[in-house]
């Protein structure tokens, strides 16, 4: 063991801290669930890929640097210190790139990776359905080949920045007769096809940052199949657990968050609460904690030992710090914490937006599920 | 000893909460958040023909001549409608405490609108609809204000400039404003906890996953129970500190923030289990749950939070 940097790591650092430093915009862009905010993300992603910046853990080839994940959360803590917009392509570039370079075939490689390191396709996760939320594999939506193509019919909904995204990956019924985890073939999918229909759903904060999309007679052709057919939902599995484990929310993030609110509660917190105090502390530790964690964990994916079920014990670990950092930063803003703007917005939609962490990506109880099944080794219950 | 509400009370609470399942249902509190006013002047209209926003005031004034007893279910049942509007304000504070004064006619007869700017934040809750505002020593009319964006769109915020002021001593069975509307909010805190609570058991008991509806889980059980405990374990303390209201107990004050606290994380836990139990609805704009959870949040941070009346509670406990 050996917690100091590497000399090549500290360069790595210090290279990502001075493009940061001089490139990021100085003021805040709008929030990304806008129109305008939406687009001015997307020209500051193509500022990171230009910088070769915005997917540091990809092969160069594909416009990343073939960072390590160890430097690849570097990288994160020198975004977030920096202040830098957030990423409106994530579920691009740390979900479905990393989906194609493990599944897909060399020409969709070429043909997706590039354009998504530079965002100029942005995409949505096309996941959920109305009846099939927690229940993901009792999806509805169905492809039927036709020739060289498939025939997308169906809803999908909650897929986050759909509202102007430009594909979407989804995961459509295949084998109607299969049991149900099997017969699903995981399809990508331009949004503006005809016959696809995008409906913006209003979040918690009112801004839309989700979408409703209707599937009705859509055509596309079969090699936008990422995987085998009718193994969709291995495909999908493959890189959720990731993705709650550790690409959807870098510790980096919460390390930040914990420095914002320390300086918080220097400037506003009342120092004679010491029952105050002991939470500001207390969520500081999680948040170091949670980097430790993290930090063994990739290391362990570097020697071999991939991350499993216990992903799930991350993504409960983080979404609960994240609205415990937010309860505390709103207790300690007193009245401003009941408006939606104002010089401490930032912080009251950040506790609305940690009230969905808890939801999305699987539901606290969906990942206690898991960990007791799989982790644990519990009998079944249902 | 005795601790019930006589069948009055408890009639005319009912009574309440017929009328607003008329006249306050979500869609008129929408309506009331779309069309930027966070007010409805026909409910108002109704809430003062029933004697809903004089029960406060004394009978000598006009008033409906009620005490803090009288009214808790009251608030109780506006909080389960998330009334829009500055009714508590006017109900629990203005009429009473102005009614022997010039603006105590109007007031009690609903003609005008009174809000409050008790505490020392730098907003004032439907500033925008009021026709006078009562701070600690003097009424504010003829004001101007400006919007501050709050997030609740059934009790909006604004600041406040200039205006006509005239002498006042603002004084409710002898609370001070702010712990009057601490012992409302919180009677409206558990209000809003029982609906949130029922909006969420019917979901669940009609939302199915994995051919079963989600109400037969046990993690979504737990999670509507325990939020149910803390809801019901703040009211007898809720009861108790209009009791002590009512009477002038000495422990009115420590009575006023242990339900206060008790009544506001009772009402955030229950925000949160309710929003969790929804899953991707509960973080819509659609779903009614928004109406009810924000008005929470909103209040569960006013006239004190938790860690501020704990902390008072604790100087009359361990003193
Ligand atoms: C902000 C946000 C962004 C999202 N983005 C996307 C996206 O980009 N793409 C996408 O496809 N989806 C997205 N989602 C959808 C998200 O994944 C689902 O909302 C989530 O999986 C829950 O599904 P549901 O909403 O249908 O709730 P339900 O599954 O109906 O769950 C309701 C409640 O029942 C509980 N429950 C269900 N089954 C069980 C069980 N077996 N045991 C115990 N409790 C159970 C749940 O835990 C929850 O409390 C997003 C959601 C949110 C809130």
């Amino acid at each position: 063991m050996d917690l100091r940097e590497t000399v090549d790591e500290a360069a790595f650092r210090l290279e990502a801290r001075t493009w940061l430093e001089a490139n990021v915009p100085d003021s805040s862009l709008p929030s990304f669930d806008t129109a305008e905010g939406f687009a001015l993300h997307r020209q500051w992603e193509k500022k990171l890929y230009d910088g070769r910046w915005s997917a540091v853990s990809w092969p160069e080839q594909y416009g990343g640097r073939g960072a390590d994940y160890i430097k690849w959360l570097i990288f994160e803590e020198e975004y977030y210190r920096a202040g830098a917009p957030g990423r409106v392509n994530q579920n691009g570039i740390f979900l479905l790139g990393p989906t194609i370079m493990e599944v897909g075939t060399d020409t969709q490689k070429e043909r997706f990776l590039p354009t998504m390191a530079s965002s100029e396709i942005v995409w949505g996760q096309a996941w959920s359905e109305p009846n099939a939320g927690s229940d993901l594999a009792g999806i509805k939506s169905k492809a039927l080949r036709d020739g060289d193509d498939w025939i997308l019919n169906g809803q999908k909904i909650w897929a986050s920045r759909a509202v102007w995204a430009d594909w979407c990956f989804g995961i459509f019924r295949t084998d109607p007769e299969a049991e149900r985890h099997r017969g699903l073939t995981f399809i990508l999918c331009p949004l503006d096809l005809p016959g696809i229909t995008v409906r913006p759903i209003a979040q918690l904060d009112g801004d839309t940052g989700f979408a409703e999309i209707f599937f009705d007679d859509v055509r596309v052709p079969v090699e936008n199949t990422l995987g085998e057919v009718n193994k969709g939902w291995g495909v999908a599995m493959a890189t959720a657990g990731f993705e709650r484990g550790v690409s959807l929310r870098s510790p980096a993030r919460f390390s930040e968050a914990v420095n914002r609110l320390v300086a918080l509660w220097k400037r506003l917190g009342d120092k004679s609460d010491t029952a105050l105090a002991d939470a500001v502390t207390d969520v500081w530790m999680q948040a170091e904690g949670y980097r430790l964690h993290t930090y063994q964990t990739v290391t362990g994916m570097l020697e071999g030992r991939p991350i499993g079920a216990e992903a799930s014990l991350n993504k409960i670990f983080w979404s609960e710090m994240d609205v415990r950092i937010h309860e505390i930063a709103l207790q300690i803003i007193g009245p401003e914490a009941e408006r939606m703007e104002g010089p401490l917005e930032r912080w009251v939609d950040g506790f609305l937006f940690s009230l969905s962490g808890p939801i999305y990506a699987g539901t606290h109880a969906i990942q206690r599920n898991i960990i007791a099944d799989r982790v644990l080794q519990l009998p079944k219950g249902m | 000893m005795k601790f019930s509400f006589t069948d009055d009370q408890r009639l005319f609470a009912e009574g309440l909460r017929e009328l607003l399942a008329n006249e306050c249902p979500p869609t008129l509190v929408r309506d009331v958040w779309e069309n930027g006013t966070g007010h409805s002047p026909e409910l108002w209209a109704h809430l003062s023909g029933m004697g809903v926003l004089s029960m406060l005031a004394p009978e000598s004034a006009g008033g409906m001549g009620g005490s803090f007893v009288d009214a808790i279910l009251l608030f109780q049942e506006l909080g389960r409608a998330a009334v829009p509007g500055p009714v508590l304000e006017h109900m629990a504070v203005a009429a009473p405490a102005l009614a022997s004064t010039t603006f105590g006619a109007s007031l009690i007869a609903g003609d005008s609108i009174a809000t409050l700017w008790v505490d020392d934040s730098p907003y004032v809750a439907h500033a925008g609809v009021a026709d006078l505002i009562l701070r600690d020593d003097h009424v504010l009319e003829s004001f101007r204000t400006t919007d501050a964006h709050g997030m609740d769109g059934g009790r909006r915020l604004f600041t406040v400039s200039g205006g006509n002021r005239t002498d006042a001593t603002p004084n409710v069975a002898g609370l001070d404003p702010f712990d009057a509307m601490a012992l409302a909010s919180a009677a409206y805190l558990i209000g809003l906890s029982e609906r949130m609570i029922e909006i969420a058991a019917e979901y669940a008991r009609v939302r199915e996953q994995f051919g079963k509806p989600i109400g037969s889980f046990q993690a979504v059980k737990y999670l509507m129970s325990d939020a149910l405990l803390k809801v019901e374990f703040a009211k007898a303390p809720t009861y108790r500190a209009a009791f002590s209201a009512s009477i002038g107990a000495d422990t009115l004050v420590r009575d006023i923030s242990m339900a206060k606290a008790l009544a506001s994380e009772a009402a955030y836990r229950t925000s949160r289990s309710t929003m969790q139990v929804h899953g991707g609805i509960g973080y819509t704009w659609e779903a009614d749950l928004q109406l009810f959870m924000k008005k929470s949040w909103a209040l569960m941070r006013s006239y004190g939070d938790a860690n501020f009346h704990r902390r008072r509670v604790s100087g009359f406990v361990l003193a």
